[in-house]
Parts: structure tokens; sequence; C-alpha cells
């Protein structure tokens, strides 16, 4: 048993890796072979990939796969495993070591206990570990769920509540702390929980609609035909219809179940991933794999079927030495060629949410997106860019991505509407990173079926998340407050999944670059990395750079984003370079450039051929009160007796009275002067004391005298 | 006797002033022997004047003339019909007219002598003010208007000066210089019927009735020659800054073209910024604007009468129209002007004259583009044809398309240069499908934020703001100022007066340095009439609130200065 979810298929192996793909794993993968492995099993719970031996049970921590060791080995005796999970905290396993008992062990006190069915009619189907604040424990039964406690003093398992009702089999992922249990002939009666950590949720009962064979033959769900998926923090339910060759998508909300359209499915044998919020259906007979997007109502896919890509492969030309995939020899010589590059072989598991556990070599692979390739994909600009937008693992390439995306536009001139679509994805985006970096600080999360709460009710795997991680540890939100989640944005959602996504993964975190959480682009980086970038090349050509901040300042009001200082500064200077100086004076007069100091100044620096434009920059200075300045450029224009009414009135006297002095006896004006020297006389105290006052007394006589003489 | 108030007097004192040599005396000597013999020729003219006012039969305005001359042409005795441009009225006898220009002439080729740069401004006679303008090099334009004792005639020199700078500054924008025009037909044709249906066309916004009205002592919280703004928010201005650029990139050309974009009759936005020339701002700006609240807005198209802006005249009821001042005549001088093209060669062929201001030829389209036949239509294609105009900024003939969108204008220029023909549909057919809808968003924008005709009133005060270096002004509603007694604003007359001589002089002294100017006083009827200048924005202010104390006026100013001036006018 491979989880719960686990499933294995015949497959058909042919080869299939072509150039072009949208999705890769990179070698090499995370090698858990062991000699003598009796199998792999993956807790999910602990993200750690479990490999048995004779006696041992060898643990691989993948959220932090930096070495190709185990990270723990820990003895378990002799006998039969059907499923291994450690305890959330990591201190006792458990072992299900019959279809009615299940042992566990304390791995430092190495004491152990089973607890078995209490009547032999029943039998186990599965257990997991969960962080719910009630029970530390789930068995599922055919007959029900019994919800235990663990109580280590005792070493014994404390019955918390029992849950009727009949089970054929079941899923369950960690990340959605949600069980879905299969009933009926059909299976295809489900009754859900989630066990988040305020509690235990009970979903409705709903049914799963199958397409008929015929009239009399009623096919059967099985387990490896339903999935559970965290998409933005919504959890859905994956049904595969082998009859209509459909995917159905189930929405669970708190209080509904609500179906949400199908896409069509192109093999018998279908896997499902979602990496970034991004669902992946493996086609796994066709080997390709289809991306779907499902934020949006459209279940269009993103792009076309491609194959997954094996990345980072020491051969060049990897798919065309892979042979029959079908012969597994184990031959540490051929591993590579024979194993390693056989894409969608048998041997693959598809495990929750995005790896793949080669189970007979022991390998375990990650897949990634290529967003480079998407993005390149398509040529719907703001529709690329709001899908680069919404994601969260590679936010920095996403981020550089749409950065470059948005350069390219620019410099290939492309017409404005198109590049003003853009502009307002990004900009959309920006502004719902800042009011949702904000709730985290609250108790915003707003949960659907408490896909996520508190604790980290969605414990999404970590390997890559790793860089995502927000800095912010805040209050965790409340679980399950709104009834109508339906109407949550997805943004907020998503946000708050990986607020508690960091909190459930606890210390098994690092945080490797710090970074920001999204891949939004913050005003700054506009500026630095596209209008700044972007001005050097079209300095010769301002009019369409004009256009394109003009619709950037327009998509920022909308947003109420402040925009840059530095582009401020920047449009100043294009227009008057481009001599568009009736519209400055607009851009100045509306505020279309937000008054500041800088823009003053380079208004000033601008005006030395226009005085109009000066002028609008000493209005601005004055404005904005910046009395000091404005003194200067008013003596530097010669209007220094205007500078010390000015001067006065404002009460600047950080200004050396020499200037002034300087002023006036340059005009030749000796009223000037004198008045000048008047004013810092009556008004500054010690004056006639000074150097000043004695030059300039002089210069006024000789002035006078001079005057008289002629 | 005649009184003589003249600059000629000033610029004798001025040189007396600075350079008072013994060499200078006997040349001032002769100087005033020279004004002595124009003394008497204005006196005889004045004369003259005065029968022929009492026994014209013209019927409209007798006591206004207007004429514009070259002193280059006619220098020689016997073609002194030569520099006859134009002449208003029409059906004046022709030894009038040259009476008119000869003592204009003599006056400036006299003052010229002191004053090379800039002869003489005005002569005020004891019946008539002389009012001269400079339009271009050697082409002159004077009014004469009549003095007398009706309030109607109490007028602000500098007024007037704006009508002929206006009415010159037009011509120019739609058929270039008049120098040019003069190179093009040295005969003086060509210029002739140009200018003859042109200031005529322009001239007839001024009747009131049968009588000429001209600005006077009740317009002085108004300014001609400017724009007026919209004010509008930061969202909004982005909004419309985003419309201008997709104008721009909707012509689809490489040569830039220009936009104006108006609300009703304020000034939203435009692309062309003004020209320095000698210090003269030349601003196609404000020659678009005027032409367009003259002739384009939706209101001048539904030619309604109320208006708040300087531009329309209050009584359109006038039936008087072009053709009224034109068939009254019959005289000689009639077809000197016209369109008559005696040339013997040319028999067939006549002067095409584009009329731009004529009345009521402009009409809205369905496409919401306004349409014309004042450019004639081409009969092949039964399309008008598009008119075209001057840009003075480039230097640039343009095309002129006008879109309109209820209460916006959209004023589009594309230079002739970067477009065939054939290619006007087309930029037509872009603009409508690339900006209509955002001038419909913007219209529906601006006119939820419109205060209405009264916006820019502040209680309690009546106000010209006028900013001189960007052209634009700002004043209190019409209806507002016709409040104000006679005496406040006959008193704000005065005031303004002075401040527009001492603005002429402190621009004489030092161009580039302007002088902050502060003048409070009481009114016969004890308002305040202020006025405050600093660095080429003015303020005029009338408050009529009786025995306040100048400490209260100078609040006042400050308070308003503080709060629709962004402190412009708080010194001290």
């Amino acid at each position: 048993m491979f989880g719960a979810t686990s499933k294995s298929q015949p497959g058909v192996a042919s080869s299939g890796s072509g150039a072009l793909s949208h999705v890769y794993i990179q070698h090499p993968p995370l090698r858990c072979n062991t000699p003598g492995s009796r199998g792999l099993y993956y807790d999910d719970g602990n993200k750690l990939l479990l490999s048995l031996t004779s006696d041992q049970v060898l643990a691989w921590d993948i959220a932090q796969p930096t070495s190709h060791n185990a990270l723990s080995a820990d003895s378990i005796g002799e006998g039969p495993v059907l499923s291994i999970r450690f305890s959330l905290d990591r201190k006792v396993i458990g072992i299900q070591r019959s279809n009615h008992e299940i042992q566990f062990i304390n791995r430092e006190s190495r004491e152990t206990f089973t607890q078995r069915c209490r009547s032999d009619a029943e039998c186990i189907v599965g257990f997991f570990w969960t962080d719910c604040r009630t029970c530390d424990l789930i068995f599922i039964k055919t007959s029900g769920l019994d919800l235990y406690s663990y109580v280590p003093e005792l070493k014994a398992l404390r019955l918390v509540e029992t849950k009727k009702l009949s089970v054929s089999w079941y899923v369950y992922t960690h990340e959605s702390r949600m069980v879905l249990l299969a009933s009926g002939m059909q299976c295809k009666t489900f009754t859900g929980f989630q066990f988040s950590f305020a509690g235990v949720v009970r979903l409705p009962r709903f049914e799963m609609g199958m397409a008929k064979y015929e009239a009399n033959k009623k096919p059967v769900l099985a387990v490896e035909d339903v999935h559970i998926v965290t998409i933005y923090g919504r959890i859905y339910s994956l049904q595969v219809d082998r009859v209509a060759m459909l995917l159905h998508l189930y929405r669970f909300y708190r209080d509904a179940v609500v179906q949400q359209g199908s896409v069509p499915i192109y093999s018998s044998r279908i896997a499902v991933s979602v990496i970034d919020n991004v669902l992946l259906v493996h086609q796994v007979d066709a080997k390709v794999v289809i991306l779907y997007d499902v934020y949006s109502d459209s279940r269009a896919p993103i792009s076309a079927p491609l194959p997954l890509r094996l990345k980072g492969y020491p051969k060049a030309n990897a798919s065309s030495s892979r042979t029959g995939g079908k012969d597994m020899i184990h031959m540490e010589t051929n591993e590579v060629s024979d194993h390693e590059g056989n894409i969608y072989g048998d041997a693959w598991v598809f495990l929750n949410p995005d790896l793949i556990c080669d189970n007979v070599h022991g390998h375990l692979w990650r897949i990634h997106l290529d967003l480079e390739a998407i993005a390149a994909s398509s040529s719907e600009v703001s529709s690329v860019l709001e899908f680069l937008q919404r994601r969260k693992l590679e936010s920095i390439q996403a981020r550089q991505l749409s950065l470059a995306i948005m350069r390219t536009l620019i410099l290939e001139r492309r017409p404005i509407p198109m590049v003003s679509r853009a502009i307002d994805v990004l900009v959309a985006s920006y502004s719902h990173s800042i009011k949702t970096g904000s709730s985290l600080q609250g108790s915003m999360i707003r949960a659907e079926i408490g896909g996520h709460g508190e604790n980290g009710s969605i414990n999404r795997d970590t390997w890559s998340t790793v860089n995502n991680r927000s800095s912010t540890c805040s209050d965790p939100g409340e679980d399950l407050n709104n009834d109508l989640p339906s109407e949550v944005s997805g943004v907020d959602v998503e946000q708050s999944a990986l607020q508690s996504q960091t909190l459930g993964n606890g210390g098994n975190l690092t945080d490797i670059s710090g970074s920001q959480v999204s891949a939004a682009i913050s005003s700054e980086e506009m500026y630095i990395s596209v209008f700044a970038l972007v001005e050097e090349e079209m300095a010769s050509e301002p009019v369409y750079l004009l256009a394109i901040i003009t619709e950037y300042f327009r998509s920022a009001a909308s947003e109420k984003v402040r925009v840059n200082p530095n582009l401020n500064v920047m449009t100043v200077q294009l227009l008057a370079c481009s001599e568009r100086y009736a519209e400055l004076g607009l851009f100045i007069v509306n505020k279309i450039v937000e008054p500041s100091k800088e823009v003053a100044l380079q208004l000033l620096e601008s005006g030395r051929q226009h005085c109009e434009t000066r002028k609008l920059g000493m209005d601005m200075l004055r404005q904005l009160s910046l009395h000091h300045d404005y003194v200067l450029m008013l003596v530097q224009d010669g209007y220094y007796l205007e500078a010390l009414r000015y001067a006065r009135k404002n009460k600047v006297n950080t200004i050396r009275p020499s200037l002034f002095l300087e002023a006036a006896f340059a005009s030749n004006d000796s009223q000037h002067l004198a008045a000048v020297l008047r004013f810092f006389s009556d008004f500054l105290p010690g004056f006639k004391n000074t150097s000043d006052h004695s030059t300039y007394c002089h210069y006024l006589n000789e002035m006078n005298s001079s005057y008289i003489a002629a | 006797m005649i009184m003589l108030l003249f600059l000629i007097g000033k610029a004798i004192a001025e040189v007396a002033e600075s350079q008072f040599h013994a060499k200078m005396m006997s040349s001032i000597f002769y100087y005033l022997d020279m004004l002595q013999t124009i003394f008497y020729h204005i006196q005889s003219v004045d004369a003259r004047d005065f029968i022929m006012g009492l026994s014209s039969t013209t019927p409209v305005s007798e006591t206004t003339q207007l004429c514009v001359f070259d002193l280059r042409r006619g220098q020689h005795e016997g073609q002194e019909l030569d520099k006859i441009l134009f002449f208003f009225p029409a059906d004046c006898p022709f030894s009038k007219q040259l009476s008119v220009i000869g003592l204009s002439e003599g006056l400036i080729t006299f003052t010229r002598i002191f004053s090379p740069e800039a002869a003489c401004d005005v002569i005020e006679a004891e019946k008539h003010s002389h009012v001269f303008y400079e339009a271009e090099p050697d082409i002159w334009m004077v009014m004469v208007v009549e003095k007398n004792k009706e309030a109607e005639a109490i007028w602000r020199i500098d007024a007037l000066r704006k009508v002929l700078k206006e009415v010159h500054s037009l011509f120019v924008t739609f058929h270039g210089s008049v120098r040019l025009l003069l190179e093009k037909d040295l005969n003086g044709g060509l210029v002739r019927a140009h200018l003859y249906s042109f200031i005529t066309d322009y001239i007839i916004d001024f009747f009131a009735g049968k009588k000429l009205q001209l600005p006077f002592f009740r317009d002085c919280l108004k300014e001609r020659g400017t724009v007026q703004m919209l004010t509008i928010g930061r969202e909004a201005a982005i909004g419309v800054q985003s419309l201008v650029r997709a104008i721009e990139s909707s012509c689809g050309t490489n040569a830039a073209c220009s936009s104006l974009i108006l609300f009703q009759d304020l000034l939203v936005s435009t692309t062309l910024s003004p020209v320095r020339f000698d210090f003269i701002a030349q601003d196609d700006t404000v020659n678009l604007f005027t032409y367009a609240v003259l002739r384009l807005t939706p209101r001048a198209l539904s030619s309604k009468t109320s208006s708040w802006s300087y531009l329309r005249k209050d009584n359109p009821s006038s039936q008087i129209t072009a053709e009224s001042i034109l068939t009254n005549t019959g005289s000689e001088s009639k077809d000197f002007y016209t369109l008559r093209d005696v040339s013997p060669d040319s028999q067939s062929q006549r002067y095409h004259v584009p009329r731009p201001l004529q009345r009521d030829r402009w009409s809205k389209g369905k496409d919401g583009f306004l349409v014309t036949d004042i450019w004639g239509a081409d009969f092949d294609t039964v399309v008008s044809t598009t008119p075209t105009l001057w840009l003075k900024q480039t230097e640039e003939k343009v095309y002129l398309y006008v879109y309109q969108q209820k209460n916006v204008t959209v004023i589009i220029l594309v230079p002739i240069s970067s477009l065939a023909e054939q290619g006007i549909s087309m930029v037509k057919q872009q603009l409508l499908e690339n900006v209509s809808l955002k001038i419909l968003l913007i219209e529906e924008k601006l006119t939820r934020g419109w205060g209405g005709e009264n916006a820019y009133h502040v209680a309690g005060y009546r106000y010209l703001l006028f900013d001189s270096n960007k052209n634009m002004s700002r004043a209190s509603p019409p209806g507002k100022v016709a409040t104000l007694a006679k005496e406040s604003l006959l008193a704000l007359k005065k005031l303004r007066e002075e401040v527009d001589l001492e603005k002429s002089r402190t621009k004489k002294d030092n161009p580039s340095h302007e002088k902050d100017l502060e003048v409070c006083i009481r009114a016969n009827n004890n308002s305040w009439v202020i006025a405050r200048v600093t660095r080429g924005k003015e303020l005029y202010m009338v408050l009529e609130k009786a025995s306040e104390t100048l400490l209260y006026a100078s609040d006042a100013v400050e308070k308003f200065s503080n709060r629709y001036c962004d402190r412009a006018f708080s010194l001290d």
C-alpha cells in the first residue's frame, strides 16, 4: 500500500519525449534505493519517504533533499507491513501489520504496543495521524472511523469518537486534511470529513457521476480514480470517468459539494499532480501532460499537450537512447538509460501533489513547471502575465519573466492597448499582494471547507515552497468562518494557504531565500526593471514611452498604487526633452506626477531652457513648503528682494546673508543693496559686527560715490 | 482744442531723462516741431470724422474703425491706396481711410525715432482713442474708437488691443501670415480678400443689435487671448492623458499629431506648447481654443445665447451677417476688398477664400465628427474638403478634425505632409475605432465632476486670475460680475490700466525680470479694488462689502490665494 491513494496500473511504454515541454523533472532524482528494500512508502503528513528493509525503516525527508542518505533508520522488527506512518511529531511510528492490528513503536524508548479491532467482523482499511485538536490518530475501518488520541504515558490509544458508516475504500491527503470515504455498490457515494485544527467537519454526503457502459453494466469507481487536490487554497476532488473519458472536478465548500466542470482525458491511465496551483493531468498512456489553471471558470487548458521532459539528463539524446522501458534489469551501468529516462514508466507512482516515485528503483522525482516555456507558448500576453503572477513556487522566476515580457512588449513597440492591458495585470496583482500582505497580520484567512486554517491544514509539499516561505509568522487565522467561501477572492485564499503552510511545516523549513512570497511586481521594481531599462533604449523616441508611462499611471491610479518617485522624475524629464511643455504643465498642475522635491528639482533643471517649466518647479517647491530651497532658487534667479520677503515670512534663516548681498551687489543697484543691508541689520542680530556687513557697506559707499561722481 | 495724451511725450521724456545732452536738445526741438504738425493733422482728421459721422448713412457703428495696413507699400505719391489692406467700415471713402492710415503712419514713423522696438501704442484724442498693434513687422492694425459720455464707451485700451491681437492671431492660424500672402500676390488682392472676409466675420460677433460693442470697462474681469481650463482630479486627468496618447497613436503617422480636448467651453488638455518669440507667446492652443469656443463647441453649434465665456456675445438675436455688412456698401471700396480680381489674364479665376469664422457653417455629422463646407466641397465625392490650418509651433500645415461627444469636443490636428488625401478617411476610421469609446467614458467622468456654470464662483469675491505665461485665466462667472456696481468696475478699469502700464514699463526695462506688484484701492462706493501681480501671475479682485478695513481686504486676498492659487499671491 502506498499511501492511501496509491495505484498501480500497467502502462504502455513508448517513447515520446520531445524537446518541447512545459513541465519537467530534474535529474538526478532523489535516490532512495537501499539493498534489500521491501518497498517504498510515502508519509505525506511528515513529507517522509520510507523504505522498508527486513527489520528497518529508513526515512528520507523530502522537504530537505540535501542528501541521498537516509535521514534516519529505525528498527521495526520483523513482520508484515501494510502501511506505515510516523506521528506528526515523528516520535512514534505506526505500522499496520494486518487488517486487524496496528503496532506503535516509540522511537526513543523503543516501547511498543498494539491496537487491535474490537471485533473480527471489521477490518482496518488504513490509518493516518492528524493534528486535529480533538484527536491524534484516525483509523479507517470498513465499519467507519475511529478517532483516537495517543496517550504516551499509558502507552495506549484512547478512543475519542467513533463515526459509524460503511467504507469500501478511502482517499486522504494530509494537505487537505480531508478524507473521502467511498461506499455503495459502485463506490460512488462519498462521505467526507475534514480534520482541521479547529475540529472535525463532516461534509454532506454526495455522489459522483458516472456514465454507464450499457443499461445493465454499472462501473465501479476505483480508489485510483479519485484524487483530492488543493488548488489556490480550494479543495477539489477529481474523478476519472473512464466511460465518458472525462475528468470531473468537484469543489468542496463548507456545506456543499459542487461539480465545477470537466476536462476531457485521452488516456485510460490518468494521474494528476498539482504544482504551484497548476493542475497537471498526466495522460500516462499517451505520455503527455495537459496543464490547467483552474483559477477562473474556464476549463480550457493552458497549452497544448506536451510530454514531460527530463532535464539535466547526462546524455544529450536521452530519448533516443532509451530502449524498451519494460525490461527492468537492475544493472547499475544501464541504470540511467534504462529507467531514469523512462518517462511515464510502469513503475511510476504519482504522489500528491507534485512527486513521482519510481517504485521499483527507489527514485523520487519532483515535477517542475517550466514557466519560461509556458510563457513563450502563448501570445496572449495579458493572460500569460496573469498566469505568471499567480505563481508562488518559483515566484522569482515568474517575476523575472513578467518583467522580461513587459520590457519586450515596450521595446517591440506593441500597440498601446495591448501594453496597457499587460500593465493592468501587473498592477492589479501588486495591488492585491499589498492588500493580502497586510491581511496576513489579521485573521482574514477565509476558509473553504477548512481547507486551511490554523496550523497548516493545508500542508503542501515543501520541497520548493521553502523558497516562498513568508517570513511573517502571524496569528493563525480562524478556520471555517465563512459560509460562502465561493466568493472568496482567489488571491486571498492563496495567501492564506501559504500562510498556514508556513505554520504547518514549522521547523521543517529552512528559509533559503527569504524572498517575497508573490510574483507581484512592486512600483520600485517596475521602475528599475522596466522603465529605467527601456528608457535607455528608447531615449530617441520618447513619445511611445510616454504613452506607456501614462497607461501605467492610469493603471496605478485605478488600483490606488503609488508610483515610484523616480518614475515621476523620469516622466518630467521625458516630457521636457521632447519639448512637450504644454503636457508637462498639465501633468504637474493636475498632479498626475506627484509633487516631490525630486520632481521639483527636475523641473528646475529641465526649466533651464524653458522658464515656464522652471516656474512650475518653483511653485512646487513653494507648495511643498521647501522654504529653504525656494528662497535659494529665488536668489539664484535674481529675485533676492522677493526672497528676503519670503524668508522673513516663512522664517528661513538657514541661508547666508552674503548670498543675498552678492546678488544685490551684482545687480548694480545701490538702492537694492542698501535695502538688503538694512534688512539684515534690522532682522539678523549681530549682523552689524560681521565682515559681510562691513564689506558690503564699503561696496555701497563706493557705488554711491561713483554715482555721484558720474 | 484737442488734448493729446501720448506715448510720444513719454518717449521724449525718457530720452530727456537718460541722455540729457546739449546736442540732443536741438533734435528734441526738431521733434517737437514735427509733433506740432501732427497735432494739426489729428485735429483736422477729428473734425472731418465728426462731420462724416453725422452724414454717414452706414447703419452699423460709424464710430469705430479698424484698419490694417502695410508700411512697406504705397511709399510713392499716388500709390497710397496700396498700403491699405483692410478697412472697416468698408464703405468708408478712401479719402477718409487714407487720412486715418496716414495719421497712424505718421505717428509710427515719428515714435520709432525714440523707440525703434516698440513704436506708438495709443493716441488718446479728445473724442477718439487710436489703438495700435504691430501684428507683423510693418503690418499694423489700428482701431479707432469713439469716446463719449456713455458708459459703453469707456474702454480699456489693452483689452481693445487684445481684440486686434486675437483676430490677427486667428487669421494667421487659418491663412498664414499677412506678409506671406502679400508675397504670394504682390497686387495685394489675395490678402485683401482674405482679410476682408475674415475680419468681417470676426467682427460680427461683436454686434449687439446694430451696434458694435467692443470690450469695455464692464469686461475688466475678463482676459481675451487666454484659455479657461477645466479643473479636474488626478484620476480624470490621467484618463484624459491616456486618451491623448490613444489619439496620437491612432493617427498612425510618423509625424506627431496634436490634439486639444475641451469640455463645454473649457480646455481640458492640449499638446500644443506655446512658442516664444521675442517674448511674445505664439500660442496655438489659445487660437484653437478661441476658435473652438467661437464656432465648434456644442454651445457654439447650437448658438445658444447665455454664455459665461468672454468670447460669446450676449446677443445673437442680431440679424447681422457678414452679407448685411457687405451689401450695405456699394461704394467703390467694396470692390477693392472683395473678391474681384480685375487683372485681365485671370478673368475666370477667382480667389477661393475659405471663411473659417463664418457663422453656422459647422454641424455635427453622423459619425460624431463635425463637418463644414467652409473649405469647399469636392463635387465628385460630395465630401467636404477637410479643413486645414497653420500651426505656429511647428510651422506646419495641418488637417483639422473635430470630434464631438456631448459636452466633449476633441480637436485633432494631423500634419498634411504625413497624410495623403485618401488617408483622411482612414484616420477618421481609426479614431472612431480606437478612441470613441474612451471619449465616451471621459465625457461621462467629466460631466459627473462638472460643477456647472458657476463652478468657479467664489462667494463674496469677484475676481480675475490671469497667468500671462501660460495664457490662462479664470474669472468669476459673468452673471456674478454683472452684480457689481458701475463704480467698482470703473475703478477696476483704472487700476488695470495702471497695472498694464506698469507691466509694459517693466518689460521694457528688463524683459526677463518680472515685478511683483500689489495695489489696493478704495472706490467711491466703498468697494475694495485689488490687484496683485507676482511672477507673471495676476489677480484682480473686487470686494464690494462696504466698510471693511484694508486689513480685511488684504486678508481676503490672502485667503483666496491660499485656497485657490496655491499660495501664489501670499507674498508676506
